[in-house]
C-alpha cells in the first residue's frame, strides 16, 4: 500500500499550521465566491492566482490555497439555489428543484445543512476516488509517448464542450485562437521571433494570467453593466433546524449513488459537474420513483444534487493532474497556477512532486471537513451576503483583479493588455464562444507543439506517426466522437434538462 | 439580416487566419537548415483550421444575439473607458486616488447613489491599499499621496 505511505506523506504537508491556515482561508473564500452573485468557480480562482502569486506562497502552500477554493466554491453555490431558486453556479442548477420547494415551505435551514452534508459526502467520495484512481492512472500515462500526447490534447479540446455544449465548431475556433495566442512570443525549439511585432513586452509571450483574468472577471462585470442587474435583494432569514436524525440516515444511500455517479461523471472528458448532478438527481427520481416527492421539496432531492456535484468536483481533479489535460473552466485555471509556479503538470508529477500532488489530495480529505464545519453554523453568515449588492461587489472584484495583476509585474502595459481580453471575452460570449477552450489552448499550446516537434523527429517528418498506435488511434476516435455526439445528442439532452427545470415550481 | 454577428466574427477570423498563416511563412529559415518541423509548422496548422472555422461560421451562422443599443452601449463604453483611464492613473495619481475614483465611478453607473457609490471606493480602496502595503509588504504606488 504505497498510495497510502503516500497519502500520510501528503497529510504532513497538509497539515502543517501554515498549510492548514491557508485551507481554511481556502475552503471560507471558495464558499463565499460560490454564494456571491456574479462571481463563478472559475472566475473566483482564476482572481486568486495573482494574488497566491504575490503572497509569495510556495508551490504546495498555493496549490492548498486554490484547491481549497475550488472546493468551496462548489459548497457555496448551493446557498443562493436554495434560498434564491438562482443557481450560484451552474453545477447548482439542479439543487433548485427541491431546494427552493423546501425553502418555500419554511425548511431553508434544512435544506442547507443537508446539502451541505451531502456535499461533504460527495467531497469525500470524489477524493477517496481520486486516491485510488490516480495513481494507476498516473503510472498508466508514464507509457505515452508524444504522439499519444498530441492526440490526448485533441481529444481535451473536443470534449471540452461537453456533451450539453451547443456548436462544437465554435469550441474548436475558440481553441485554435487560444492556442494561437500562446504561439506569440520567442519560439522555444529554434529562438525565431513569432508575431512579437518588435514590442519588447511581447517577446516572453502572452502572460496566461492576465488572460484568464481579463477574460473571466472583467467580460464579467461588462455583462453584469450591460444587463444592469446591480440592485441587492432582500435579506432573507434561514429560521432554525429542525432536521432529524432519522431523515438525515434516510438519505444516505442517496448521498452514496449521488457521489459515485458525480465522481464517474467528472473523471470522464466531456461530462463534467453539471451532468454530474444532472444524472445523480434524475437517477434518484427513477430509483425512488413513487416513493419520493421530487420537485416539490422531497429532501433527496436536495442530497443527490450536491453530493453529484461535489463528487464530480474531485473527478475533475484526475485527468488535470495525472495527464494535465483539465477537462473544465476551474480545473483548467488550477493548471494555470502549475504551470506558472514552473511544474510541468502530467504523470511525472507523481514521481518528481509528489509532496505537492499529496499535499493537494490530503488537503482536500481536510478541505471537505474544515467546509462541513463551516457551513453549517456559517451559513447565516454567507446568506447575509447574498444580499450585497453586485453594483458594489463587482467593481470591487475587479479593483482586486487589477492590483493582483499590477503586483506581479508592476507594469501598466500588463494591465492594459487585461482590459483587452476582458473586452475582447465579452464579444466572445456575446457571440457565444466559449471561453473556456481559449484559456485551455493557452495553457496547452506550447505542450502540443513541443510534443508535436517531438513525435515528428522522432519519425523523421512522417506524419502518420500521429496516428499510429492503437492508444492514439482511440484518442482520435474519442475526440471525433466529441465533436459529433453534441451535435446528435446534445439537443435531446438540453431538452431533458431544461424539461426537468421546469417541471418544478419554477416560477412563483 | 440574421447571423449577422457570427458572418462578421467569422470573416474577422478569417482575415486574421490568413495573416497569421502567412506571416509564419515569412521567418527566416532557422540557423542549422530547415528541418521536418520548423516555427512555422504548428502556426501553419493552426491557420488552416481557422480559415475552415471561420468559413463555417460564414456558412452556417447561429442566430444572432441580443445587442445592447443605446444606453446600455454607452454604459458599457463607459465602464470600459473607465478602466482604461484607470490604468492610466493609477501610477501618477497613485493607487487610493485612481481606484475611489474608478470604484466609485462603476458603482455610480451601475446604478448606486454617488454618496455610497464613492464611499464604497474609497474604502475599498484604504483597506486594499493598507492591507497590500503594510501587510503584505507589496508596494501599491501612493502616486499623490506619497509621503517622503
Amino acid at each position: 500500500m504505497e498510495t497510502l505511505g503516500f497519502l500520510m506523506e501528503g497529510f504532513a504537508v497538509a497539515l502543517t499550521p501554515y498549510n492548514l491556515m491557508f485551507a481554511l482561508l481556502g475552503a471560507f473564500v471558495g464558499t463565499l465566491i460560490g454564494c456571491l452573485p456574479g462571481l463563478g468557480p472559475a472566475n473566483g480562482v482564476a482572481i486568486m492566482i495573482p494574488l497566491a502569486f504575490t503572497l509569495g506562497l510556495p508551490p504546495e502552500t498555493a496549490m492548498i490555497l486554490l484547491t481549497s477554493v475550488y472546493a468551496g466554491a462548489m459548497y457555496g453555490g448551493r446557498i443562493s439555489s436554495i434560498l434564491l431558486n438562482i443557481p450560484g453556479d451552474e453545477p447548482a442548477m439542479m439543487t433548485c428543484l427541491d431546494g427552493y420547494p423546501m425553502a418555500q415551505k419554511g425548511r431553508a435551514a434544512d435544506a442547507l445543512a443537508i446539502s451541505a452534508i451531502a456535499s461533504f459526502t460527495g467531497g469525500l467520495i470524489g477524493t477517496v476516488g481520486l486516491i485510488m484512481l490516480a495513481p494507476i492512472l498516473a503510472k498508466f500515462a508514464l507509457t505515452f509517448g508524444p504522439a499519444e500526447y498530441f492526440a490526448l490534447f485533441m481529444l481535451a479540446f473536443a470534449t471540452l464542450g461537453g456533451i450539453t455544449g451547443k456548436n462544437p465548431m465554435k469550441t474548436v475556433i475558440a481553441a485554435t485562437i487560444g492556442i494561437m495566442i500562446s504561439t506569440v512570443g520567442i519560439d522555444i525549439a529554434t529562438g525565431t521571433q513569432r508575431y512579437t511585432f518588435d514590442i519588447l513586452e511581447l517577446y516572453e509571450g502572452i502572460d496566461f494570467i492576465l488572460a484568464i483574468v481579463g477574460l473571466f472577471a472583467i467580460s464579467e462585470l461588462l455583462f453584469f453593466v450591460e444587463a444592469r442587474i446591480g440592485g441587492g435583494r432582500k435579506k432573507m432569514s434561514v429560521g432554525k433546524i429542525t432536521l432529524s436524525f432519522k431523515e438525515l440516515v434516510h438519505t444516505i444511500p442517496t448521498q452514496l449513488r449521488g457521489g459515485v455517479l458525480g465522481f464517474i461523471a467528472g473523471v470522464l472528458p466531456g461530462a463534467g459537474a453539471s451532468l454530474g448532478s444532472f444524472i445523480s438527481y434524475t437517477l434518484e427520481k427513477q430509483v425512488l420513483g413513487k416513493k419520493g416527492t421530487f420537485g416539490e421539496g422531497d429532501i433527496r432531492g436536495v442530497a443527490a444534487p450536491e453530493a453529484g456535484n461535489n463528487g464530480a468536483s474531485s473527478g475533475a481533479l484526475v485527468p488535470m493532474l495525472t495527464l494535465g489535460v483539465p477537462g473544465s473552466g476551474t480545473t483548467a485555471v488550477l493548471l494555470a497556477m502549475l504551470i506558472s509556479l514552473n511544474i510541468t503538470p502530467g504523470p511525472l508529477m507523481f514521481t518528481q512532486h509528489a509532496d505537492i500532488v499529496w499535499g493537494v489530495i490530503a488537503a482536500l480529505l481536510i478541505g471537505n471537513v474544515l467546509l462541513l464545519i463551516i457551513n453549517i453554523p456559517l451559513v447565516g453568515f454567507f446568506v447575509r451576503l447574498l444580499s450585497v449588492p453586485p453594483m458594489y461587489l463587482l467593481p470591487i472584484v475587479t479593483m482586486v483583479a487589477f492590483v493582483g495583476v499590477y503586483s506581479i509585474s508592476h507594469s501598466t502595459f500588463d494591465l492594459y493588455f487585461m482590459v483587452a481580453f476582458g473586452v475582447g471575452g465579452y464579444f466572445l460570449r456575446k457571440l457565444e464562444i466559449p471561453l473556456v477552450p481559449i484559456i485551455l489552448g493557452l495553457l496547452l499550446g506550447p505542450e502540443m507543439e513541443k510534443n508535436l516537434g517531438h513525435a515528428l523527429i522522432l519519425s523523421d517528418g512522417d506524419w502518420t506517426v500521429l496516428w499510429s498506435s492503437p492508444l492514439a488511434i482511440g484518442f482520435w476516435l474519442v475526440a471525433g466522437l466529441g465533436l459529433v455526439l453534441p451535435t446528435l445528442v446534445g439537443p435531446i439532452l438540453r431538452r431533458r434538462m431544461r424539461a426537468a427545470l421546469k417541471e418544478g415550481p419554477v416560477s412563483d | 439580416m440574421t447571423g449577422a454577428g457570427d458572418r462578421i466574427l467569422g470573416l474577422g477570423l478569417l482575415v486574421l487566419a490568413v495573416a497569421y498563416g502567412w506571416a509564419a511563412q515569412q521567418w527566416p529559415e532557422p540557423f542549422g537548415g530547415a528541418e521536418g518541423v520548423g516555427p512555422e509548422t504548428f502556426p501553419t496548422i493552426l491557420s488552416v483550421v481557422l480559415v475552415a472555422g471561420s468559413l463555417y461560421l460564414m456558412i452556417k451562422p447561429d442566430p444572432d444575439a441580443r445587442w445592447p443599443v443605446g444606453k446600455s452601449a454607452l454604459e458599457l463604453a463607459i465602464s470600459v473607458v473607465v478602466l482604461v483611464v484607470y490604468t492610466l492613473l493609477l501610477e501618477p495619481l497613485g493607487f487610493v486616488i485612481s481606484t475611489t475614483l474608478a470604484v466609485g465611478t462603476l458603482s455610480w453607473r451601475m446604478g448606486g447613489t454617488p454618496v455610497r457609490a464613492f464611499l464604497t471606493g474609497l474604502i475599498s480602496a484604504v483597506v486594499v491599499f493598507v492591507l497590500f502595503n503594510y501587510g503584505l509588504d507589496l508596494s501599491l504606488p501612493g502616486g499623490l499621496l506619497e509621503v517622503n
